[in-house]
């Protein structure tokens, strides 16, 4: 059976979708445990992956028994493997988090929305797990418009804020495809290892320079790479509490993975870092991209709109981490994406509850909340010290490894890029837990039942406790996942 | 601001252009595209498949997977549109119209509790375009069958002409729309309901992704539709033609389906009373 967990993997979630669906029609009450009981599977199946690629090495697997390139065929390896085991447990996690907020939201809509949600974690899991660029654009589709469909539900500005993001999302996918159509051209392939085994001699090739680029600007596009980033703010500020707790966390990251295992995989990193002498100026697009986020952040008074910004930042120190082009700006990065995952996470379950008995996330509705929920606020200050970057917690460690490798490249603009936004953290997470602490509770404009807020329940607090314990326990455990896991994720050539 | 957004566009239409020179040239038998994968195709399909049709065998076999999931695209899209159209029936007042049937007297009725369903001298007609159009009427009630034996043909025979899952189904669900549109949307549901048509969308996928998950079953990689063979009592050759088919068949109600229920959705703005 384990030689069928790739398989598993992506058709489980994908058969338990079409499951809901149907059960959304004739009895609404299965869609929770049908959508519970698949992305436990797949939980289950992606850890026993990742310990079969520990034990083995690289695993293949060939969809429909056909041998690559000519079918399409899973490649999983160290660096897949970590991811795959992110998806699904942040999905599993913000699924069981969010579903009093489901009930609360959709009464009428529960099918559709549970369709949805795991059609998108299908999505994202063959983005990750697939080794055919062209399959990923096909998944990446199907990510991106449950993704539309989950987000725009949201308040009154939802539909507006994720139109936007659906154009801009479209044209990101198309240049992707754009790119992998010039790589088909050039080279006849479309499997990722057959494409790079082709490369080589075409390195000096224009038509590869353009398949590059192109496949870059759609990837940042995707992932919201300042000055890409205009959609996401309002789109994941409007959206309801369920689903930004599931597309916040993983979407960029996810597109960060397609990032580097197109350098690593499709375009080599030889040719990214040495034929091609755009590392320098990447590392200092994302030392802006680190510095305008923390700046958007300063400027606002809403909690999840606040959120938003930090992605933007956090997605600049992991492209900077990549394209500093040495071991440990690369292990930080990778390391980040595990834990930007979970401190995300953490920070939208904190919104999500926050939402649930306030109906509201700016600032002034939190004021004076740290008595009536504090063991959210709790997961938050723990949440917080992650994203600034304070030891025990998993963000210390991945900030060390990319500051190290920053100064191993001799970027000094990323270092202290780095610097200014854990700076700025510190001050935009005291100023929100100084409103939650200090200010008087009460006279929240309209939202009435302030008497009978209270913190949040059980279910609700069980995954967000789980994720704070998680943000120490990873920071933890740094040691023994970057000598196991990421260390071989990473090509041996790069010192 | 709009003439940077030019200059930007430009510029990058200049790039691809000026980076095409490196191709090869259109139709250039040796070109890449043309030496690599392609000879394979074409000398070893009918050999592996025993599919006469390429394209057929490309797309729903070697790279069935990734059709597999255009399927799931497309009943995501159907999903999504659902979610976000559909508005729960409210309970307020109704203004309906109804035409006499004999003399062709139009009534208005506002503000009604209990709406009366079936009369038998009235018919109910759209508030917004009711006009008598028999010819129309009559010539789409005569050409519905045989646009809808048509597009099974199409489905059925993807194997050896061009054609396909995805083709037949935009023929049948097309079909559909067509009586919605020369009759009334209420006929069209009739005929397929709400819940039906919903159901079929997901069964459409579901014959796709199960005989994958079945093939797994059945000891083989999922989509190895060889596998087959033991249940079929077919060679495992013979049986990847039959899987082919039967995963068509699938992508044939999952898009008429779901091309239904979009349409459903947004021609009556998810109320589902009435529409074009």
């Amino acid at each position: 059976m384990s030689s069928q967990y790739p398989a598993l993997l992506v058709a489980t979630p994908l058969l338990a979708a079409l499951f809901i669906s149907i059960a959304g029609w004739v009895y609404k009450k299965l869609c929770f445990p049908i959508a519970v009981v698949a992305l436990s599977v797949a939980t289950y199946a992606s850890i026993g992956l990742l310990l079969r690629v520990l034990n083995e090495g690289v695993v293949h697997y060939r969809l429909g028994g056909w041998e690559p390139p000519w079918g399409i065929a899973y490649y999983v390896d160290h660096l897949n493997g970590l991811v795959l085991v992110v998806v699904c447990v942040v999905a599993l996690l913000n699924l069981i988090g969010a579903k009093k907020s489901i009930d609360q939201d959709f009464p009428d809509k529960i099918g559709p929305f549970y369709t949805l949600y795991i059609l998108m974690v299908t999505g994202l899991l063959g983005i990750v797990i697939t080794g055919d660029a062209f399959n990923l654009y096909v998944l990446l589709e199907i990510a991106a418009l449950t993704g539309y469909g989950l987000l725009a539900m949201g308040d009154k500005r939802a539909a507006l804020s994720t139109l936007n993001y659906l154009y801009m999302g479209t044209i990101g996918a198309c240049f992707y495809l754009l790119g992998v159509g010039y790589l088909y051209i050039v080279t006849g392939s479309l499997n990722m290892a057959d494409i790079a085994r082709i490369l080589p001699p075409l390195y000096e090739s224009k038509a590869v320079l353009a398949a590059f680029i192109i496949c870059m600007v759609g990837v940042w596009l995707k992932m919201a790479f300042f000055p890409l980033h205009a959609w996401l703010p309002n789109a994941y500020t409007h959206a309801p509490s369920a689903s930004s707790g599931l597309i916040a966390p993983l979407v960029t990251k996810v597109m960060i993975y397609v990032m580097i295992r197109l350098i690593f995989t499709v375009f080599t990193p030889e040719y990214a870092f040495n034929t091609l002498a755009l590392s320098n100026a990447f590392v200092w697009l994302a030392a802006i991209a680190i510095v305008m986020g923390a700046l958007f952040a300063l400027a606002e008074r809403n909690l999840k709109k606040m959120f938003s910004y930090i992605i933007i930042s956090e997605v600049g120190y992991m492209v900077g981490g990549i394209w500093l082009g040495n071991r440990a700006g690369m292990t930080g990065a990778v390391l980040h994406i595990l834990n930007d995952a979970l401190m995300t996470l953490c920070l939208f379950l904190v919104a999500s509850n926050i939402v649930y008995k306030i109906q509201g996330h700016s600032f002034d509705d939190l004021k004076g909340i740290f008595r009536k929920m504090p063991v959210t606020m709790g997961a938050l200050v723990v949440g917080a010290l992650s994203i600034i970057g304070v030891p025990p917690t998993c963000g210390f460690f991945s900030k060390w490894y990319l500051i190290s490798g920053a100064v191993q490249a001799g970027q000094y603009g990323f270092v202290a890029a780095l610097l200014f936004s854990s700076l700025v953290n510190v001050v935009l997470f005291f100023r929100v837990l100084e409103i939650a602490f200090f200010e008087p509770f009460g006279d929240h404009d309209g939202h009435g039942h302030t008497e009978s807020i209270d913190e949040a329940p059980l279910s609700m607090l069980v995954p967000l406790l789980i994720v704070a314990l998680g943000l120490v326990i990873v920071g933890v455990y740094t040691g023994d996942i970057v000598n196991l896991v990421i260390q071989f994720a990473i090509p041996r050539e790069i010192l | 601001m709009k003439i940077l957004g030019l200059i930007i566009a430009v510029l990058t239409g200049t790039l691809l252009i000026y980076t095409t020179s490196d191709f090869p040239s259109w139709g250039d038998p040796s070109s890449p595209a043309s030496t690599h994968l392609s000879p394979h195709y074409i000398e070893k399909t009918l050999e592996e498949t025993s599919v006469p049709n390429i394209v057929t065998a490309v797309l729903a076999d070697y790279r069935g997977y990734d059709t597999m999931f255009e399927t799931t695209v497309i009943f995501g899209a159907g999903v999504a549109c659902f979610f976000l159209l559909r508005v729960p029936r409210r309970k307020e007042p109704v203004e309906r119209l109804y035409r006499h049937t004999l003399t062709g007297m139009t009534l208005r009725i506002k503000d009604l509790d209990e709406v009366p369903e079936n009369l038998d001298e009235f018919e109910r007609i759209d508030t917004l375009w009711a006009p008598y159009d028999l010819i129309i009427k009559t010539v789409c009630r005569l050409l519905i069958p045989f646009i809808q034996l048509f597009a099974l043909y199409v489905i059925a025979h993807g194997h050896h002409s061009p054609g396909g899952g995805f083709q037949g189904g935009v023929i049948l669900g097309a079909s559909f729309i067509l009586l919605a549109v020369s009759y009334d949307l209420r006929t069209a549901k009739e005929r397929l309901r709400e819940k039906l048509g919903g159901i079929l969308c997901a069964v459409g996928v579901l014959i796709y992704a199960g005989t994958g998950a079945l093939c797994l079953l059945l000891g083989l990689n999922f989509l190895d539709y060889s596998a087959l063979a033991s249940i079929l009592h077919v060679d495992p050759i013979t049986a990847r033609s039959h899987g082919i088919l039967i995963v068509e068949i699938g992508v044939g109600l999952a898009v008429m389906a779901t091309m239904i229920w979009i349409y459903d959705n947004i021609s009556s703005e998810g109320k589902y009373e009435e529409g074009l």
